[in-house]
């Protein structure tokens, strides 16, 4: 683990996939708020600015950020509490925006929102705290109505039963309190109130026509998914009514390979010497041998030549 | 090459001329003393030459791994993946390790029947696992390589010399590229591979580099362990904008100037 200090980072804006019908539509909208939320440097200072890690031995996790109240933009800052001069910041993240996960040392955190804009020595209007593990993933979101807005930290999951795939929805549409969810005729989330979060649900992988249907408000669109991986539905208000935004959490392989890999054949390996004993050994008998038959050979000559 | 026709007239009569008879004569006469005369010298010859062999065995002969052909046969064909629904990248081609001098193109790995990971039939390449998300991609990439071949070393000999901080550079099929960083070089024994945590899912976009280390069994001919080398992507981040708090590296002249030691 190379500690980086003060290497700024900056948060992104999940790009949506938002295909099918509407797609274009959904996708003006979408490129308006990403265009809106202006892309922020963060400064995570000391430890917090560790490059980013994946295994658990290294001791880091994963949390990302979310608005998901229909209100006005705001900016999230987290704390880091072990280092107070470790901070991030997401500014002027619309509704409905989602930064990446970013890599974090294990530890707790604070997150706090303050109206897109306001100095950071403001208090915030809501601030709330994680404990983040190692090998875990978060997704800390703003939710709820304008006057109830609140911070709900999701423990985000990282394992698939093998060959398959895990779908959740969270329920952000305030115009239409309750949302059913469908893909093909799987039902994700019947009558799913604003603003909740269903469980993660087992899908087979594959490329499935979602529907969302709200009171009178309809949301129809390709949502592909692949083996190994984890995906959050997101439903959100739009301009042009109900829409469904796919984030995808996590992705693995989509058939996870047995034991280990046999990458190796011992061509490099080092070996002791061969021994040369057996080589001087031959040697030496057939010299043994070659030179008693040389003498046979001559003694019977000689003993010839007497006899004549 | 003249004494064969003076042999055949020695032989028309017999033992006249016996004490100064030619070798062959005697041949003729002891036959079993000379085949043994004749095999001991063909054993001295068999072993100085075995011995010559043995001197002159070069150890590993450079870019031996590169003369074994680099054509992989696929055991189970596996679908392709479908796209995936952000961040999308195309499947790799290259792979380029600077710090370890590896350079070599990729090859599309699958399943083998018994449910393992397939590696490349050549050891001068690695592989992409074509189940595993492309790198660039949220998710955890495969790319294995061998350490060595029967002969001398593989793409991945000196995968082990990688450190945290150390660039990963792989090129897409549209020609673009996704750099990675080292985070962590792990060694762990076949017997007890973690495959949860090296094939299983991660929400940022990683690559594994997978090869053999650790004792060799001599029995089974293979590596008792595997070295998995833990990478995350960088070319997503942003270039670094110097701030005070952290001097910008001195790149324009007047920097390097200052650099040099007074007169």
């Amino acid at each position: 683990m190379t500690l980086r200090p003060n290497t700024p980072r900056r948060w992104r804006l999940r790009r949506h996939g938002s295909g099918g019908r509407g797609a274009s539509r959904h996708g003006a909208r979408l490129a308006m708020l990403l265009g809106a939320a202006t892309l922020s440097l963060g400064t995570l200072a000391g430890t917090a600015a560790a490059a980013p890690a994946s295994s658990m031995s290294s001791g880091m996790g994963w949390m990302r950020c979310a608005h998901l109240s229909p209100t006005a933009p705001v900016d999230i800052y987290v704390y880091s509490f072990k280092d107070p001069m470790a901070m991030s910041v997401l500014r002027h993240v619309a509704y409905g925006g989602v930064g990446m996960y970013m890599a974090m040392p294990a530890g707790e955190y604070t997150i706090g929102i303050r109206p897109a804009g306001a100095p950071a020595s403001t208090p915030p209007v809501l601030s709330a705290s994680l404990m983040l593990r190692a090998g875990q993933a978060y997704t800390v979101a703003a939710m709820g109505p304008p006057n109830g807005l609140r911070l709900q930290a999701l423990n985000d999951r990282l394992t698939t039963p093998d060959g398959k795939s895990l779908v959740r929805v969270i329920q952000a549409s305030l115009r239409q309190p309750r949302v059913t969810l469908r893909a093909g005729s799987t039902t994700l989330a019947s009558n799913l109130a604003f603003p909740s979060v269903t469980p993660y649900g087992t899908d087979t992988p594959g490329q499935w026509m979602v529907d969302a249907t709200g009171g009178s408000e309809t949301w129809s669109g390709n949502i592909k998914l692949t083996a190994g991986s984890i995906h959050t539905l997101v439903v959100l208000d739009s301009s042009s009514g109900l829409k469904v935004a796919d984030l995808m959490d996590a992705a693995g392989s989509a058939v996870t390979p047995h034991g280990g890999v046999a990458t190796g054949l011992g061509g490099t390996v080092p070996r002791p010497a061969p021994s040369r004993l057996p080589w001087l050994a031959g040697l030496a008998g057939g010299l043994l041998v070659a030179a008693a038959a040389a003498i046979r050979l001559r003694r019977g000559r000689a003993m010839r030549g007497h006899a004549r | 090459m003249r004494a064969a026709p003076r042999a055949s007239t020695a032989n028309a009569g017999p033992g006249r001329h016996a004490r100064h008879s030619p070798p062959w004569r005697q041949v003729a006469r002891r036959p079993l003393t000379a085949a043994v005369l004749l095999g001991g010298v063909l054993a001295m010859a068999i072993t100085i030459v075995g011995l010559l062999v043995l001197a002159g065995r070069p150890g590993h002969p450079p870019g031996s791994a590169g003369a074994a052909p680099d054509r992989l046969a696929p055991l189970v064909t596996l679908p392709a993946l479908a796209e995936p629904v952000t961040m999308a990248a195309a499947p790799p081609v290259a792979l380029q390790i600077p710090a370890i001098g590896v350079r070599t193109r990729l090859v599309q790995l699958g399943i083998t029947r018994q449910g393992k990971l397939q590696v490349p039939s050549s050891a001068s390449v690695a592989g992409w696992y074509t189940g595993s998300p492309r790198p660039g991609e949220i998710g955890s990439s495969i790319i294995a390589g061998h350490i060595d071949s029967y002969l001398g070393p593989g793409v991945f000999y000196r995968l082990r010399e990688l450190h945290p901080g150390d660039r990963i550079y792989v090129r897409q099929a549209d020609g673009r590229s996704a750099v990675f960083q080292v985070t962590a070089v792990h060694q762990y024994a076949k017997a007890q591979f973690p495959v949860a945590a090296v094939y299983g899912p991660v929400p940022d976009a990683e690559l594994r580099l997978i090869t053999c280390g650790g004792a060799f069994d001599n029995a089974t001919r293979s590596y008792l362990s595997n070295i998995v080398v833990y990478s995350t992507e960088v070319s997503a981040m942003p270039s670094m904008p110097s701030t005070p708090a952290m001097p910008a590296m001195p790149t324009s002249p007047s920097g390097v100037a200052h650099g040099r030691p007074k007169p």
